[in-house]
């Protein structure tokens, strides 16, 4: 007996039935929405401790094993191995927190039950992409997310950047889902099965040219929806002008699960015995230089505060990009499994720490209506716990020593500079120019008071607790980093580098 | 210049699809005999075994909603999200309160 089915079935319950709930007046779909995605992360835990301690979970849908009277799979499977585990955890955490903001943050707007039922679909959609082991289930659950995630940053639609950028960000986004759709067809085309396991089986006996072709629209569909820097544009449109939690799950889930760890598994898991993988890597690790000197000297140069984030964002998606590229490159080197293991540390680390400065960011929006770092100069002053959130946060992004960023960027440091020091100089420059944006913003806020921000206060309670949740996250994780990545991060790593296992144990029948 | 260089890559993507689906190189067109049961086994196991194991007369709707259902739950999924956002992003906006 497993808990996994559940990670499915609460989110798509609380969904469905919202609607329904949401008939009651007053506050009934705001508690049912935080039951919901509370229900949600206790699962999401107990997955996490299943996996950790009996390893990766096989669930197949409809049978006791996947294969019926076959010897190759023919029904979907669920392959749940220790990164998926932990993607799961933090998607869970995350989204449970966005939702308990929205509460405050959200009451001003109208139609909160269609909010309450996308963000739902929205977490349900990650769910289904970290937990799937099947390529073209992968497809489903990469549209659920996506379409929610362009309504919603369309959500407030009397803005006009709101409907701007969700225009902008469907556009593109479906042409990108559509390279990833194209690839499916022509694998199966070429192998003739869905599941990931076996297909990577199949290539590894017989690696072609179809196979090559399909990894390069996937790469391209999937760089897209991690934001890495030629097609960085719309993120930088859409966390702006979506509502600041939706931009926390943006910009802390959804271009990592649709991003790195996409890529992650389908290189890792898919098509390691069809590629060369030392080629993949550097086509990732090129992107990666372009995409943190690109995202965090954007940043710099913001003058609007969720902006800086979202190129912020795209700045630490390079990071993480460089990290992936040389634990391909470096294949099967300790080199190689300090910078995957760098890669999924800070995978987590950024989500937690860039939830929270959206947070924050909302909370600044919320109280004082502008989010012109030229006007918001003295905010320390009357909001004293916000500025010590953005303080934390910010000091964690650029990776100060008793914090968690630290760890994690050491990692991504330490390997890069050990695979060859230009990408180590490089990485050090996209740090350089992170923090003097953030230094910039923190001396806004520690600066002289404007007359607007004199009749600014710290937001409410619910407000308030997420934040002060996730700065108590990066302390604690901070104060345990090579505990952490000893324990949780390397044998990640190791568990996405053995794709024998992954096989073995896909088909050794759950 | 960017417009010239976005024709050239969709030229060069077309001609790797081509490439692709050429019968010589990779994707093979109008299989059967002993093409149909190295490349399309799993097809064949649902046309052999689907009346048994399912107990429908259509093939597709057995696969549909029995071999892979928890797809169709996903596509159930995006038509309830689309239908969702489209109603939340056409619903009248919000009025100031001191108007």
């Amino acid at each position: 007996m497993t808990w996994l089915p559940f990670i499915i079935i609460i989110p798509l319950f609380g969904a469905f039935s919202m609607p329904i709930v949401s008939l009651l007046k007053g506050k009934a779909k705001e508690i049912w929405a935080t039951i919901i995605s509370l229900a949600t992360l206790i699962v999401g835990i107990e997955v996490f401790r299943e996996v950790w301690t009996g390893g990766t979970i096989v669930y197949a849908l409809g049978s006791e094993t996947p294969f019926g009277k076959a010897n190759f799979p023919i029904r979907i499977v669920w392959e749940v191995d220790k990164f998926g585990a932990i993607m799961v955890l933090i998607i869970t955490f995350v989204s449970f927190l966005a939702i308990l903001y929205s509460i405050e943050y959200m009451k001003h707007d109208t139609g909160l039950e269609k909010y309450y039922t996308l963000i739902l679909i929205l977490e349900l959609g990650m769910l289904g992409i970290a937990i799937t082991g099947d390529i073209f289930n992968f497809y489903v659950f990469l549209e659920i997310m996506s379409i929610a995630s362009y309504a919603l940053v369309a959500f407030r639609n009397d803005t006009w950047e709101g409907i701007e950028a969700g225009i902008k960000y469907m556009f593109v986004g479906s042409l990108a889902s559509s390279f990833v759709l194209l690839g499916i067809a022509l694998l199966y085309g070429q192998y003739g099965t869905l599941t990931i396991g076996y297909l990577a089986l199949k290539m590894s006996q017989n690696p072609t040219i179809v196979a090559k072709v399909a990894l390069a629209l996937f790469l391209g569909g999937l760089l897209f929806k991690s934001g890495a820097a030629p097609v960085h544009m719309w993120l930088a449109d859409a966390h702006p002008a979506a509502p600041s939690s939706i931009s926390a799950m943006l910009s802390g889930l959804v271009i990592k699960i649709g991003g790195i760890y996409a890529i992650a598994r389908v290189v890792f898991s898919m098509f390691l015995p069809a590629v060369n993988l030392a080629t993949v890597g550097w086509i990732v690790i090129i992107f990666a230089c372009i995409t943190l000197i690109v995202g965090n000297a954007m940043a710099v140069v913001q003058e609007d505060m969720k902006r800086l984030l979202a190129y912020s964002s795209v700045g630490q998606i390079g990071y993480i990009l460089l990290g992936l590229g040389i634990g391909m490159v470096a294949y099967g080197s300790r080199v190689g499994e300090i910078a995957l293991a760098g890669a999924i540390y800070h995978t987590v680390n950024h989500a937690i720490m860039k939830a929270l400065l959206f947070l924050v960011a909302g909370a600044v929006l919320h109280e004082l209506g502008t989010r012109n770092l030229n006007e918001l100069s003295g905010l320390a002053r009357t909001m004293p716990k916000t500025t010590f959130a953005f303080l934390i946060g910010a000091a964690a992004i650029v990776g100060m020593p008793p914090l968690n960023g630290f760890a994690s960027k050491w990692l991504i440091y330490e390997s890069s500079a050990l695979f060859n020091p230009i990408i180590g100089a490089i990485a050090i420059i996209g740090t350089a120019f992170c923090t003097a944006a953030y230094i910039r913003v923190l001396f806004t806020f520690f600066g002289r008071p404007s007359e607007k921000v004199m009749k600014a206060k710290d937001p409410g309670i619910a407000m308030l607790l997420p934040m002060m949740i996730l700065v108590i996250a990066i302390i604690g994780m901070g104060l345990f980093p090579w505990q952490i990545s000893d324990k949780f991060m390397i044998p990640a790593a190791r568990t996405l580098w053995d794709i024998a296992n992954y096989v073995a144990s896909l088909m050794g029948g759950g | 210049m960017k417009r010239a260089l976005a024709f050239l890559s969709l030229v060069v993507i077309f001609a790797a699809l081509l490439m692709a689906l050429s019968p010589e190189y990779g994707i093979k067109f109008g299989l059967g005999g002993e093409d149909w049961k190295k490349y399309r086994y799993t097809d064949d196991y649902y046309i052999k075994h689907g009346v048994e194991e399912v107990g429908g007369m259509n093939i597709v709707t057995d696969i549909v909603f029995d071999y892979r259902g928890y797809d169709t739950l996903g596509e159930a999924t995006v038509l309830f999200t689309a239908i969702a956002g489209a109603v939340a992003l056409l619903r009248p906006w919000r009025r100031e309160k001191h108007e």
